[in-house]
């Protein structure tokens, strides 16, 4: 990457007005430390000011910037255009999502299915006091980083049986699902696996670890959902309660 | 044009506004919630940033006395010691509700207990956390808490509120004009009741920490609908913000958990400067001195080729700062550096405003049916706040909104609106739709950003702040000169957008400089160089602002609320900021 200036190429759509989508391309100077959200706000700032995109934090911790950039769901913050080893960047909006206009995408899809898993813990009654787990007692399993969810989507755009089965709930959801059934404080968590272990539920991963490919934080989804298959055989044997 | 009645209107999504919503519906859950945020639910404005984590006393050997001493040391005692004690005595019953109710985990000490971390300014261990990035799972955890009360909880995404409804008699808020960002649909909400917690407007700063939605917007209309502000020209800059050149990266806070655990901040000649500045506790300085310090190397030359300080964990082996800090270690692996074995570059950034719409502890504002919670508000923090007193200041007053409007709303009745204030309201937003030609509003904001920086940053003088006062007047008659590229695109329309967070933070940005004009002592984060002592003879007093009317801003002072620590005794301590 010797030139110093980025050959952007941004989809564009207003699902209103426009018949087909379109690309625009862009050229956008180079700067040190830039992330792909540098250029679209570049873009959106001094070049076509009707561009629209959704962002937030832009440190990786709100999850609202994922698009899908150079044929990969990422977050437009975290992803330094030397990472991608070419000026030219193509970006579009995140797969798997109906299009608000442009590259802001409409997550509810995603929450829908979010919220069918039941993702608010409910505490056991007789918990009253915070519950004492000492970190070595492995009680935690590895729930605490799974926690770390940022509800990105970008594993829902990522993950093909999302994309071929429309009521599949979804890597981020069943993630979810495990943090909270592993959670021996939880008071539903029985209810938790009878959503799950439906045929739109943990059945449906192929175990293709596209989710954990695309993660910005570095969570492994497959292997919650391998979690919760276990659970849900045990279930059905009566052995987990 | 359409509208929604409802008992209680909240504006924003972050630890105030979900626990308000949350608190309305579990004190009375036949109550109608309207809660609406400028992003998505959880994800915009600065809570969900939260790296260090929440002040709270948890362990015997601490004590709310403490924890309230310290809040109003490292406030440099103009806090209102009301809101300061409130805070620190609610802390343990929020943290308690998070991890209870809201299913939160902080992090667990050997014993299997909470554990409690070091941060800068306490005098006891007392920040419980998850890792260093603790706003994920409190606002998430929160966020879910919401879908399962969906059903009373009308929750309104990607939705800003453009101004207040308020009465003739114009003491009473009635509601918001509303606007769609997704359709441009403007509409109406009639409430009993409205919370304002969005956050505040240290984003209108060249080097800034917050989150890019967060533009002062619910403070710009509390000031436009005539509530009381306090001590507005205290504005926090926290010394680590990451240096990584125009990249909008720059200005994001590295935590203050890395001072607290140790780590050096260091000059451009390798000196560890807080020698100089507060030897006694060197780098667990509070925030307004770290920062100070910093800033004044650099203007003296002292400081990196990228005007910045460093801050060195190294000899803390880079095992433990992997361990303790890995969301601080990545964030700086993107830009290509190694806090776990080099020293990084990083600058003062602005970061928390301690002013804001004067509260009282139920968070009442000066208008009836305006409630305010969080960083909008004033007061808890004086002239500085702690790390890890933020999040524990928009959680505890979240649920204490909560609580208030679950009770007004049973009390009160809706009032109308005034139909020809909403139209004038549309007129006033909708007007940059109308025109082929005007300002531009990116150079404006840019302008802004480096003004507020030079001029109302973190040394300031009397001249400079006049400038600032005169030009952001100015501005602000520039911005209402601006028009839109796409006069008919109403959807999803940044720019439009842009101009209304513009136009806010130039709102803010005046009650800031008008503030610290009139603060002719140093104190806490406000720093003058033309008046550098603390004066606690004349100026333990509040400075209060409003709209006179015509957005001009009229001031008056008042001593400070001392309800458990005199003026006398503060005098008497004699305590150096």
């Amino acid at each position: 990457m010797s030139s110093r200036e980025i050959n952007a190429k941004i989809f564009r759509y207003d699902p209103e007005v426009d018949a087909e989508p379109r690309f625009d391309e862009f050229k956008v100077p180079l700067i040190d430390n830039m992330a792909v959200l540098d250029v679209v706000m570049h873009v959106q700032n001094y070049i076509d000011k009707t561009l629209a995109f959704r962002c937030s934090c832009r440190i990786g911790m709100c999850g609202s910037c994922a698009m899908y950039i150079n044929g990969k769901p990422r977050l437009a913050c975290r992803t330094q255009v030397k990472s991608l080893g070419t000026n030219n960047i193509t970006i579009m909006p995140l797969p798997n999502l109906p299009i608000i206009r442009d590259l802001a995408t409409d997550m509810e899809p995603f929450f829908e299915k979010w919220k069918k898993i039941k993702p608010y813990y409910v505490g056991k009654s007789e918990l009253t006091e915070p519950a004492v787990i000492r970190p070595d007692s492995g009680e935690r399993e590895f729930i605490d980083q799974m926690l770390d969810c940022i509800t990105c989507g970008c594993c829902y755009g990522a993950c093909s049986m999302v994309a071929t089965n429309e009521d599949y709930i979804g890597p981020a959801a069943l993630n979810r699902a495990y943090t909270l059934i592993a959670d021996k404080r939880d008071a539903i968590r029985i209810e938790r696996i009878n959503v799950v272990g439906r045929s739109y539920g943990v059945w449906r991963c192929h175990d293709q670890f596209n989710c954990a490919e695309v993660c910005p934080k570095k969570l492994v989804p497959t292997k919650s959902i391998q979690q919760l298959k276990k659970r849900c055989v045990l279930q059905k044997f009566g052995i987990f309660k | 044009m359409n509208e929604i009645k409802t008992d209680v209107l909240i504006l924003g999504s972050g630890g105030a506004g979900l626990f308000a919503a949350l608190h309305v519906y579990d004190n009375n859950p036949s109550l109608n919630v309207v809660l609406a945020t400028k992003g998505l639910i959880g994800k915009c404005g600065c809570s969900r940033m939260v790296q260090g984590g929440l002040n709270v006393v948890l362990n015997p050997a601490d004590s709310v006395d403490k924890h309230f001493m310290d809040t109003i040391k490292g406030g440099g005692f103009v806090n209102n010691q009301d809101l300061a004690w409130t805070l620190v005595n609610d802390a343990p019953k929020t943290v308690h509700e998070l991890e209870v109710k809201v299913g939160c985990f902080f992090d667990r000490a050997e014993d299997g207990k909470i554990h409690q971390k070091a941060f800068a300014g306490q005098s006891f261990d007392r920040t419980v956390h998850v890792a260093d990035l603790s706003g994920i799972q409190i606002i998430a955890r929160l966020t879910d808490q919401i879908f399962r009360r969906e059903e009373k909880i009308k929750v309104l995404e990607e939705t800003r509120a453009l101004d207040l409804l308020t009465t003739e008699e114009g003491d009473r808020v009635v509601g918001a004009v509303m606007a769609n960002i997704r359709t441009g649909e403007i509409f109406v909400v009639n409430a009993k009741v409205v919370v304002v917690a969005t956050g505040g407007a240290a984003s209108m700063y060249k080097i800034s920490a917050p989150s890019f939605d967060k533009t002062g917007d619910g403070m710009a209309m509390c000031f436009r609908a005539g509530a009381e502000f306090v001590d507005m020209e205290m504005l926090q800059f926290h010394p680590t913000g990451l240096l990584a050149g125009q990249s909008r990266l720059s200005g994001s806070v590295l935590e203050e958990g890395l001072r607290g655990a140790g780590g050096y901040m260091i000059n451009g000649l390798g000196e560890r400067y807080m020698e100089r500045y507060d030897p006694e506790r060197m780098e667990r300085s509070t925030r307004d001195r770290v920062a100070r310090a910093g800033y004044m190397e650099i203007m003296a030359g002292r400081g990196t080729e990228n005007e910045g300080v460093m801050i060195d964990m190294t000899h803390l082996g880079a095992e433990f700062v992997e361990k303790k800090f890995p969301g601080m270690c990545e964030r700086v692996k993107d830009i290509g550096k190694d806090l776990a074995r080099e020293p990084v570059e990083v600058s003062p950034t602005a970061h928390f405003q301690m002013g804001g719409v004067k509260i009282d502890i139920h968070c009442q504002s000066s208008l009836k049916g305006l409630l305010v919670a969080g960083e909008d508000s004033g007061g808890v923090h004086g002239a500085n706040r702690l790390g890890g007193n933020g999040i524990c200041e928009s959680t505890v007053f979240g649920r204490r909104a909560g609580d208030t409007a679950a009770a007004l709303a049973e009390q009160e009745v809706l009032r109308p609106y005034r139909q020809e204030q909403v139209e004038e309201i549309k007129r006033r937003w909708l007007k940059f739709y109308k025109r082929t030609d005007g300002v531009d509003i990116y150079p404006i904001r840019d302008e802004i950003k480096l003004l507020m920086w030079e001029k109302v940053g973190v040394v300031r003088d009397g001249k400079k702040l006049q400038e600032a006062v005169a030009r952001l007047d100015e501005l602000l008659e520039m911005a209402g000169q601006a028009y839109v590229a796409n006069r008919t695109l109403s959807r999803y329309n940044m720019e439009w957008n842009d101009i209304i967070n513009v136009t806010n933070w130039i709102t803010v940005g005046r009650l800031v400089a008008n503030g610290a004009l009139l603060r002719t002592e140093s104190r806490g984060s406000h720093y003058r160089t033309d008046y550098v002592d603390t004066d606690n003879q004349n100026w333990l007093v509040n400075i209060f602002l409003k709209n006179k009317g015509n957005l001009e801003i009229e001031s008056f002072t008042k001593p400070i609320v001392a309800s458990r620590f005199s003026a006398e005794e503060i005098r008497k301590a004699n305590i150096k900021y």
